[in-house]
Protein backbone atom coordinates (compact mmCIF):
# COMPACT_ATOMS: atom_id res chain seq x y z
CA UNK A 1 0.00 0.00 0.00
CA UNK A 2 1.33 3.41 -0.98
CA UNK A 3 1.66 5.55 2.13
CA UNK A 4 -0.95 8.33 2.21
CA UNK A 5 1.32 10.61 4.20
CA UNK A 6 3.02 11.67 0.94
CA UNK A 7 -0.12 13.44 -0.27
CA UNK A 8 0.80 17.07 -0.91
CA UNK A 9 4.35 16.36 -2.04
CA UNK A 10 5.23 18.31 -5.19
CA UNK A 11 7.81 18.12 -7.96
CA UNK A 12 8.95 20.83 -10.32
CA UNK A 13 10.69 20.42 -13.66
CA UNK A 14 13.55 22.57 -14.86
CA UNK A 15 12.42 24.87 -17.70
CA UNK A 16 11.81 22.61 -20.72
CA UNK A 17 13.11 24.17 -23.92
CA UNK A 18 10.71 23.32 -26.70
CA UNK A 19 12.60 22.77 -29.94
CA UNK A 20 11.33 22.21 -33.45
CA UNK A 21 13.14 18.84 -33.42
CA UNK A 22 11.41 17.75 -30.21
CA UNK A 23 7.98 18.66 -31.63
CA UNK A 24 8.73 16.87 -34.92
CA UNK A 25 10.04 13.77 -33.09
CA UNK A 26 6.83 13.63 -31.08
CA UNK A 27 4.65 14.14 -34.16
CA UNK A 28 6.51 11.36 -35.99
CA UNK A 29 6.25 9.02 -33.00
CA UNK A 30 2.47 9.35 -32.74
CA UNK A 31 1.96 9.67 -36.51
CA UNK A 32 0.32 13.11 -36.27
CA UNK A 33 2.32 14.89 -38.95
CA UNK A 34 0.00 17.34 -40.68
CA UNK A 35 0.99 20.95 -40.50
CA UNK A 36 -0.05 24.21 -42.04
CA UNK A 37 2.52 26.95 -41.91
CA UNK A 38 3.27 27.53 -38.26
CA UNK A 39 4.47 24.49 -36.30
CA UNK A 40 2.19 24.00 -33.29
CA UNK A 41 2.78 21.00 -31.03
CA UNK A 42 -0.05 18.48 -30.73
CA UNK A 43 -1.73 19.35 -27.40
CA UNK A 44 -0.81 15.95 -25.86
CA UNK A 45 2.83 17.07 -26.23
CA UNK A 46 2.10 18.32 -22.67
CA UNK A 47 3.26 14.85 -21.64
CA UNK A 48 6.69 15.60 -23.12
CA UNK A 49 7.40 19.00 -21.56
CA UNK A 50 5.90 17.82 -18.27
CA UNK A 51 7.44 14.36 -18.29
CA UNK A 52 10.14 15.07 -15.73
CA UNK A 53 7.49 15.84 -13.10
CA UNK A 54 6.00 12.37 -13.65
CA UNK A 55 9.46 10.85 -13.62
CA UNK A 56 10.35 12.49 -10.30
CA UNK A 57 7.16 11.07 -8.76
CA UNK A 58 7.76 7.57 -10.16
CA UNK A 59 11.36 7.50 -8.93
CA UNK A 60 10.82 9.16 -5.54
CA UNK A 61 12.45 6.64 -3.23
CA UNK A 62 10.41 7.75 -0.21
CA UNK A 63 7.01 7.52 -1.89
CA UNK A 64 8.28 4.26 -3.43
CA UNK A 65 5.51 3.66 -5.96
CA UNK A 66 5.60 0.13 -7.39
CA UNK A 67 6.29 1.38 -10.92
CA UNK A 68 6.48 -2.12 -12.44
CA UNK A 69 2.79 -2.54 -11.57
CA UNK A 70 1.75 1.03 -12.34
CA UNK A 71 -0.58 1.74 -15.26
CA UNK A 72 -2.15 4.96 -16.41
CA UNK A 73 -5.85 4.91 -15.46
CA UNK A 74 -7.18 8.31 -16.50
CA UNK A 75 -5.86 11.57 -17.86
CA UNK A 76 -7.32 15.06 -18.19
CA UNK A 77 -5.80 18.11 -19.80
CA UNK A 78 -6.87 21.69 -20.25
CA UNK A 79 -4.88 23.80 -22.68
CA UNK A 80 -4.58 27.54 -22.18
CA UNK A 81 -2.40 28.29 -25.15
CA UNK A 82 -0.66 26.54 -28.06
CA UNK A 83 2.97 25.43 -27.67
CA UNK A 84 5.64 26.32 -30.23
CA UNK A 85 9.39 25.95 -30.63
CA UNK A 86 11.18 28.49 -28.44
CA UNK A 87 8.79 28.14 -25.49
CA UNK A 88 10.37 27.48 -22.10
CA UNK A 89 7.88 25.64 -19.93
CA UNK A 90 8.06 24.68 -16.25
CA UNK A 91 5.68 22.03 -14.94
CA UNK A 92 4.80 21.49 -11.31
CA UNK A 93 3.19 18.19 -10.29
CA UNK A 94 1.50 17.59 -6.98
CA UNK A 95 0.52 14.28 -5.44
CA UNK A 96 -3.09 15.04 -4.48
CA UNK A 97 -4.61 11.73 -3.37
CA UNK A 98 -3.69 8.16 -2.54
CA UNK A 99 -6.49 5.64 -2.15
CA UNK A 100 -7.46 2.05 -2.80
CA UNK A 101 -10.06 0.34 -4.97
CA UNK A 102 -10.31 -3.38 -4.39
CA UNK A 103 -6.76 -4.68 -4.46
CA UNK A 104 -5.40 -1.67 -6.35
CA UNK A 105 -3.84 1.58 -5.17
CA UNK A 106 -5.00 4.77 -6.88
CA UNK A 107 -2.66 7.73 -7.07
CA UNK A 108 -3.78 11.18 -8.27
CA UNK A 109 -1.26 13.64 -9.65
CA UNK A 110 -2.15 17.21 -10.68
CA UNK A 111 0.06 19.27 -12.92
CA UNK A 112 0.27 22.89 -13.96
CA UNK A 113 2.56 24.14 -16.71
CA UNK A 114 3.59 27.77 -17.09
CA UNK A 115 5.74 29.68 -19.53
CA UNK A 116 8.68 32.03 -18.90
CA UNK A 117 6.33 34.95 -18.27
CA UNK A 118 4.51 32.75 -15.70
CA UNK A 119 1.45 32.57 -17.94
CA UNK A 120 -0.54 29.31 -17.85
CA UNK A 121 0.15 26.84 -20.67
CA UNK A 122 -1.77 23.74 -19.60
CA UNK A 123 -3.11 21.82 -16.61
CA UNK A 124 -3.23 18.07 -16.25
CA UNK A 125 -4.61 15.45 -13.92
CA UNK A 126 -3.37 11.87 -14.03
CA UNK A 127 -4.79 8.91 -12.19
CA UNK A 128 -2.39 6.00 -11.82
CA UNK A 129 -3.45 2.50 -10.88
CA UNK A 130 -1.00 0.25 -9.08
CA UNK A 131 -1.92 -3.41 -9.36
CA UNK A 132 -0.90 -5.70 -6.55
CA UNK A 133 2.01 -7.97 -7.55
CA UNK B 1 2.18 16.49 -47.42
CA UNK B 2 -1.43 17.07 -46.45
CA UNK B 3 -2.00 20.39 -44.81
CA UNK B 4 -4.67 21.42 -42.37
CA UNK B 5 -7.76 23.42 -43.27
CA UNK B 6 -9.66 24.99 -40.40
CA UNK B 7 -13.18 23.75 -39.87
CA UNK B 8 -16.02 26.24 -40.22
CA UNK B 9 -17.87 26.39 -36.89
CA UNK B 10 -21.13 27.15 -38.70
CA UNK B 11 -20.94 23.84 -40.57
CA UNK B 12 -20.90 21.75 -37.37
CA UNK B 13 -24.07 20.00 -36.22
CA UNK B 14 -24.81 18.34 -32.89
CA UNK B 15 -24.77 14.57 -33.29
CA UNK B 16 -22.34 14.76 -36.19
CA UNK B 17 -19.71 12.01 -36.32
CA UNK B 18 -16.07 12.94 -36.81
CA UNK B 19 -14.06 11.05 -39.44
CA UNK B 20 -12.64 8.04 -37.60
CA UNK B 21 -8.92 7.36 -37.34
CA UNK B 22 -7.37 3.86 -37.24
CA UNK B 23 -3.80 3.10 -36.20
CA UNK B 24 -1.87 -0.16 -36.33
CA UNK B 25 0.31 -0.59 -33.23
CA UNK B 26 3.84 -1.90 -33.64
CA UNK B 27 6.75 -2.55 -31.28
CA UNK B 28 8.65 0.02 -33.33
CA UNK B 29 6.05 2.74 -32.77
CA UNK B 30 6.01 2.06 -29.01
CA UNK B 31 9.82 2.38 -28.96
CA UNK B 32 9.66 5.57 -30.98
CA UNK B 33 7.05 6.99 -28.58
CA UNK B 34 9.22 6.04 -25.59
CA UNK B 35 12.14 7.94 -27.09
CA UNK B 36 10.12 11.01 -28.10
CA UNK B 37 8.26 11.26 -24.78
CA UNK B 38 11.05 10.19 -22.43
CA UNK B 39 8.83 7.48 -20.90
CA UNK B 40 11.13 4.44 -21.08
CA UNK B 41 9.32 2.38 -18.44
CA UNK B 42 10.37 -1.21 -19.29
CA UNK B 43 6.74 -2.42 -19.35
CA UNK B 44 6.66 -0.64 -22.75
CA UNK B 45 10.03 -1.87 -24.02
CA UNK B 46 11.08 -5.18 -22.50
CA UNK B 47 8.87 -8.24 -23.10
CA UNK B 48 10.33 -10.39 -20.34
CA UNK B 49 10.12 -7.52 -17.82
CA UNK B 50 6.52 -6.88 -18.82
CA UNK B 51 5.65 -10.56 -18.36
CA UNK B 52 7.31 -10.59 -14.94
CA UNK B 53 5.05 -7.65 -14.04
CA UNK B 54 2.01 -9.78 -14.90
CA UNK B 55 1.35 -8.34 -18.35
CA UNK B 56 0.97 -10.34 -21.58
CA UNK B 57 4.13 -8.66 -22.92
CA UNK B 58 4.99 -5.05 -23.72
CA UNK B 59 2.01 -2.70 -23.76
CA UNK B 60 1.62 0.65 -25.48
CA UNK B 61 1.72 3.82 -23.42
CA UNK B 62 -1.79 5.01 -22.57
CA UNK B 63 -0.69 8.44 -23.71
CA UNK B 64 -0.01 7.07 -27.21
CA UNK B 65 -3.68 6.08 -27.45
CA UNK B 66 -4.69 9.51 -26.13
CA UNK B 67 -2.43 11.11 -28.75
CA UNK B 68 -4.41 9.25 -31.45
CA UNK B 69 -7.68 10.58 -30.01
CA UNK B 70 -6.09 14.05 -29.96
CA UNK B 71 -5.09 13.66 -33.62
CA UNK B 72 -8.56 12.57 -34.72
CA UNK B 73 -10.02 15.72 -33.17
CA UNK B 74 -7.37 18.19 -34.37
CA UNK B 75 -7.29 16.69 -37.90
CA UNK B 76 -11.01 17.44 -38.02
CA UNK B 77 -10.69 20.91 -36.46
CA UNK B 78 -7.82 21.70 -38.80
CA UNK B 79 -6.09 23.79 -36.13
CA UNK B 80 -4.35 22.36 -33.06
CA UNK B 81 -4.74 25.62 -31.15
CA UNK B 82 -8.55 25.25 -31.02
CA UNK B 83 -8.41 22.26 -28.64
CA UNK B 84 -8.95 23.44 -25.05
CA UNK B 85 -9.70 20.26 -23.15
CA UNK B 86 -9.05 16.53 -23.58
CA UNK B 87 -9.74 13.77 -21.11
CA UNK B 88 -10.57 10.11 -20.86
CA UNK B 89 -10.06 6.78 -19.18
CA UNK B 90 -7.62 4.07 -20.27
CA UNK B 91 -10.06 1.18 -20.22
CA UNK B 92 -7.95 -1.60 -21.69
CA UNK B 93 -4.44 -2.55 -22.69
CA UNK B 94 -3.13 -1.88 -26.19
CA UNK B 95 -0.46 -4.30 -27.43
CA UNK B 96 1.64 -4.62 -30.59
CA UNK B 97 -0.45 -5.96 -33.47
CA UNK B 98 -3.61 -4.19 -32.33
CA UNK B 99 -5.57 -1.96 -34.65
CA UNK B 100 -7.19 0.82 -32.67
CA UNK B 101 -9.92 3.05 -34.04
CA UNK B 102 -10.79 6.47 -32.63
CA UNK B 103 -14.38 7.66 -33.00
CA UNK B 104 -16.00 10.91 -31.98
CA UNK B 105 -19.39 12.59 -31.98
CA UNK B 106 -20.32 16.22 -31.47
CA UNK B 107 -22.21 16.17 -28.15
CA UNK B 108 -22.99 19.86 -27.99
CA UNK B 109 -22.44 23.10 -29.85
CA UNK B 110 -22.77 26.50 -28.17
CA UNK B 111 -23.17 29.34 -30.64
CA UNK B 112 -22.68 32.03 -27.97
CA UNK B 113 -19.32 30.78 -26.72
CA UNK B 114 -18.38 29.10 -30.03
CA UNK B 115 -17.50 25.97 -28.12
CA UNK B 116 -17.94 22.33 -29.16
CA UNK B 117 -17.97 19.32 -26.85
CA UNK B 118 -17.02 16.04 -28.52
CA UNK B 119 -17.44 12.58 -27.02
CA UNK B 120 -14.63 10.16 -27.81
CA UNK B 121 -13.99 6.44 -27.67
CA UNK B 122 -11.15 4.24 -28.91
CA UNK B 123 -11.80 0.57 -29.63
CA UNK B 124 -9.54 -2.28 -30.71
CA UNK B 125 -10.06 -4.77 -33.55
CA UNK B 126 -12.31 -6.90 -31.31
CA UNK B 127 -14.55 -3.92 -30.56
CA UNK B 128 -13.29 -3.67 -26.99
CA UNK B 129 -13.00 -0.15 -25.61
CA UNK B 130 -9.40 0.74 -24.79
CA UNK B 131 -10.15 4.44 -24.09
CA UNK B 132 -13.58 5.54 -22.93
CA UNK B 133 -15.39 8.42 -21.23
CA UNK B 134 -13.38 10.54 -23.64
CA UNK B 135 -14.28 14.21 -23.96
CA UNK B 136 -12.68 16.93 -26.05
CA UNK B 137 -13.66 20.57 -26.05
CA UNK B 138 -12.81 23.06 -28.76
CA UNK B 139 -13.22 26.81 -28.79
CA UNK B 140 -13.38 28.82 -31.99
CA UNK B 141 -12.25 32.46 -32.07
CA UNK B 142 -14.96 35.13 -31.97
CA UNK B 143 -16.58 35.67 -35.31
CA UNK B 144 -15.50 38.83 -37.08
CA UNK B 145 -18.59 41.01 -36.86
CA UNK B 146 -20.05 41.99 -40.17
CA UNK B 147 -21.14 45.51 -39.38
CA UNK B 148 -23.91 47.18 -41.25
CA UNK B 149 -24.35 50.91 -41.25
CA UNK B 150 -27.62 51.72 -39.54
Amino acid sequence: MTDARWVGRSYETAPFEVTEQSIRDYMAAVGDVQEDGELIAPPTYAMVYGFDAYWQLWTDQEVALDVAHLVHGEQRFTFQRPVRAGDRIRTTGRLTAIGTRGDMDLVSFELTARDEQDRPVSDGTALFIIRKP
Amino acid sequence: MKTMTTLDFDDVREGQALPSLTKHITVEQIRQYAEASGDRNPIHLDDSFARSAGLPGVIAHGMLTMAFANQMVTDWLGDRSLLKRLQGRFAGMVVPGDDVTCSGTVASKDDATRRLVINLVVTNQRGEKVFNKGVAEAEFPPQRSTTHAA
